[in-house]
């Protein structure tokens, strides 16, 4: 061996141990990373895309055998569809009332609960616990609660007016139900604000407060703009989780006790994930449920694009973006 | 530690440092092969009709009607292993996408037609043929709705059976909402008309003060089967909600219909009947025991349970009331078994649904007054004890006669297809939001969408 080539062999033998640990180490990396990279192609890429397939045929559930391709019609219907835009109305209408109010009691919430107070522990319990309630048995109680015979929300308001018999499912099903989400989304939402609460250095507020603001200008000045962030958060989460929602206004339908085929809700509960879900299960209308789903996903994607878009001017990050 | 002790930061680019595009890239390296394995395995299986191993067969039913020691009877009777699935139409229609569908199901005569016409049921005329336990001579009239000839219901081969059934048509009467009327309860030997019964529930129906006392007449099971009520009617005078052809509805073209669809609009109207503005929170059958209801218009099955702590010994029984005079009182339900055509072991099926009509279970049924057998040799097991009971009996014996015949159900849409577009259009036609005509449109509407959906997928087949 010459002079001149060992160095060119320690250099390629080197390369080599480098390239099997490199190998090793991305191994390594995707075997810890492998249950979720599974769960996640298994459970929604595939479903996504078989959906999207689904959305450009004629499938009803047991026509696999003979299933047609029909192009884009079941999205020029959908955009055609009077059911299909009267839920969409709705759910806008959900929407833009359910989050506004909802992020701003779990806000309040944790403002509450962020100060000094006596059984801070015990409170935190009980706005927690709607959150870990399941959506069925939440619905249970909001319709005891509200139940026009003997319900307790009546049962208040008689007491200031005898004789009050206000059937609240029927006459105020929205109301009913927006209130139901905010209540069922506060404590979890809470105990993210609360972390970001406490993620603010106290250094900030107590500089303001010898500034002399006081504590609604300490609020507003400071810790609004360095909670923004989990504001953001919080308004995209809702806006989606609102666009999505399907089991509440079914369990709420006066008369039912759970969620089948037929189901139907108040018309002002009349929600677009209902209504493909009507799509699907009632009229067995696989093809055209997917492709309603595919455009309320194009909406979420939209709305949270705007919002994105929009966070610029009033989401503080405390760096520089 | 400092910058040049991080050995990602320091590694020649592209060898150690995990880029975004390595990532996804392995990714989806990663799950290309998850979703690939389980088909390239599915693809090495070999087609067999019949599973290896000891035969297992998947029932879908309600745990209500077959529990635990059923279960546990047939699997000693037949040796074959039975797994239980709750009944749900979601996952049933979940379970034949996946390609996976139970062996047995438990079905309601609305939605034999169309799953007969989408193939999903496998014909038993040769099982019936050859079967000991099952006589196709001693099968009660109600098995018609599962005969078909492949265009029709009614006649042709089998593709289930009733596990009991009932002349759904027929009333109960509380008696105590007719003696505070001061109205007397009905005959239960002359059956009374549609109109007669609209009146009769206008006089016992009560409220105070805004809150329900008593509903005046309740049907249809909270009007999930409103098609079914209003078919039995049109039946009478030999109509149809449907075309000859079954593709349209014809409500507002035909006047019968109409006339028809207008009486139970205006029981919902008149506030006799639950309704989307004065709902009740419960089944209709939890409310007469409740002492809510004057008069249930439901089958003999609920005779079983019509008595509660609170109703007991103020019940009637009473004959189905008649549209026109022409009487009839068939099941609307029909409540039974079908084997799915894509079942891997038919046999096994067979042998389990054979025992459950046919043994001893069916005959415990017969015992309990849950229903009218599915057999006709096992009517004289119903009970006669109390004295309600004979009533029953009584009442029953005549509405038999009156059962023999089989409703149309429409075969391109779903059983709920009907009642949900009925449910959607009445709260806001009830509200005043649109007309009684405009009501009906939309029902057309509706309804002609999803048949015309429902005949274009037939017409693939």
């Amino acid at each position: 061996m010459s002079a001149a080539a060992r160095p060119i062999a320690g250099s390629s033998v080197r390369a080599v141990a480098w390239r099997r640990r490199s190998a090793r180490r991305a191994l390594t990396f995707y075997a810890f990373l492998s249950p979720w990279l599974v769960g996640f192609a298994l459970l929604t890429a595939l479903p996504l895309a078989v959906a999207l397939l689904m959305s450009f045929t004629d499938y009803d559930g047991f026509n696999l055998d003979r299933v047609g391709f029909v192009g884009l019609e079941n999205y020029t219907r959908a955009l055609a569809d009077p059911d299909a835009q009267h839920a969409l109305q709705r759910t806008l209408i959900l929407m833009v009332t359910v989050v506004p109010i909802g992020v701003g009691v779990q806000l309040a919430l944790a403002l509450l609960l962020d100060q000094r107070l006596r059984f801070s522990g015990l409170l935190r319990t009980i706005f927690y616990l709607p959150h870990v309630i399941p959506v069925v048995g939440g619905a249970w109680v909001w319709k005891l609660f509200t139940d026009p015979n003997g319900g307790l929300l009546n049962a208040i308001i008689g007491i200031f007016s005898p004789d009050t018999y206000i059937r609240w499912l029927v006459e105020y099903p929205t109301v009913v139900l927006s209130v139901f989400v905010i209540w069922a989304a506060a404590g979890g939402g809470m105990v993210i604000f609360l972390a970001g609460l406490q993620g603010i250095p106290t250094e900030y507020r107590e500089a303001a407060m010898i500034d002399g603001a006081s504590p609604w200008q300490v609020t507003r000045f400071v810790t609004l703009p360095l909670l923004s962030p989990v504001i953001f958060f919080q308004v995209v989460v809702g806006v989606i989780a609102t666009l999505q929602i399907l089991q509440q206004p079914i369990l709420l339908t006066p008369g039912i006790t759970g969620i089948s085929p037929g189901t139907v809700p108040p018309r002002d509960n009349y929600v677009f994930v209902g209504h493909a879900y009507n799509a699907i299960f009632v009229n067995h209308l696989f093809g055209y449920g997917a492709a309603l789903l595919w455009i309320l996903f194009a909406l979420v994607l939209l709305l949270t694009l705007v919002l994105f878009r929009t966070s610029g001017r009033w989401v503080f990050y405390g760096v520089q973006q | 530690m400092s910058a040049d002790t991080k050995p990602s930061l320091n590694a020649p680019h592209g060898q150690l440092r995990t880029t975004r595009r390595r990532l996804l890239a392995g990714a989806g390296a990663v799950a290309a092969a998850a979703a690939v394995a389980p088909l390239a395995v599915a693809c090495q299986q070999q087609p067999t009709s019949k599973k290896s191993g000891p035969a297992k067969v998947v029932v879908m039913t309600d745990s209500h009607e077959f529990g635990d020691d059923d279960r546990k009877l047939l699997q000693d009777t037949t040796k074959i292993e039975i797994e239980l699935v709750e009944a749900d139409l979601t996952r049933l229609y979940a379970m034949y996408a996946a390609g996976n569908p139970p062996d047995i199901f438990r079905v309601q005569a609305a939605g034999i037609p169309q799953y007969i016409s989408r193939r999903m049921l496998k014909d038993l005329q040769p099982y019936f043929a050859n079967s000991k336990v099952l006589k196709i001579d001693d099968l009660a009239p109600a098995n018609n709705f599962y005969k078909s000839d492949g265009k029709k219901v009614g006649t042709g081969d089998l593709y289930g059976m009733v596990k009991d059934w009932s002349p759904d048509f027929t009333l109960y009467a509380y008696k105590k909402p007719f003696a505070e009327a001061g109205v007397t309860v009905p005959s239960d030997s002359q059956p009374l008309t549609y109109d007669e019964l609209a009146a009769l529930a206008k006089k016992v129906n009560k409220k105070q003060g805004g809150k329900r006392t008593y509903w005046g007449f309740v049907h249809s099971n909270n009007d999930q089967w409103i098609d079914r009520t209003a078919m039995n009617m049109l039946a009478e005078k030999n109509q149809s909600l449907y075309s000859a052809d079954f593709s349209k509805l014809v409500i507002a073209a035909n006047p019968e219909t109409l006339k028809v669809v207008r009486y139970l609009f205006d029981l919902a109207k008149d506030d006799v009947h639950q309704n989307p503005l004065d709902p009740s929170p419960n089944w209709m059958g939890a409310d007469f025991n409740e002492g809510q209801i004057a008069i249930l218009q439901y089958g003999f099955w609920y005779s079983a349970m019509a008595e509660s702590d609170k109703t007991k010994g103020n019940v009637v029984f009473l004959p189905a009331p008649t549209w026109s005079g022409v009487r009839r009182d068939p099941t609307m339900t029909a409540t039974g078994w079908v084997i799915s055509s894509q079942t891997k072991d038919p046999d096994a099926a067979w042998a389990v649904f054979e025992q459950y009509m046919g043994g001893k279970p069916a005959q415990d049924r017969a015992k309990s007054g849950w229903g009218v057998p599915g057999l006709k040799s096992m009517y004289p097991l119903m009970p006669q004890e109390t004295p309600f009971q004979k009533q029953v009996q009584k009442v029953l014996q005549a509405e038999l006669k009156q059962s023999e015949f089989t409703l149309a159900f429409n075969p391109y849409i779903g059983e709920e297809t009907f009642a949900t577009s009925w449910k959607k259009h009445l709260e806001p036609a009830l509200k005043g939001s649109i007309s009684f005509d405009k009501f009906v449109a939309n029902i057309e509407a509706d309804i002609n969408t999803a048949i015309a959906d429902g005949k274009r997928i037939a017409g693939n087949n």
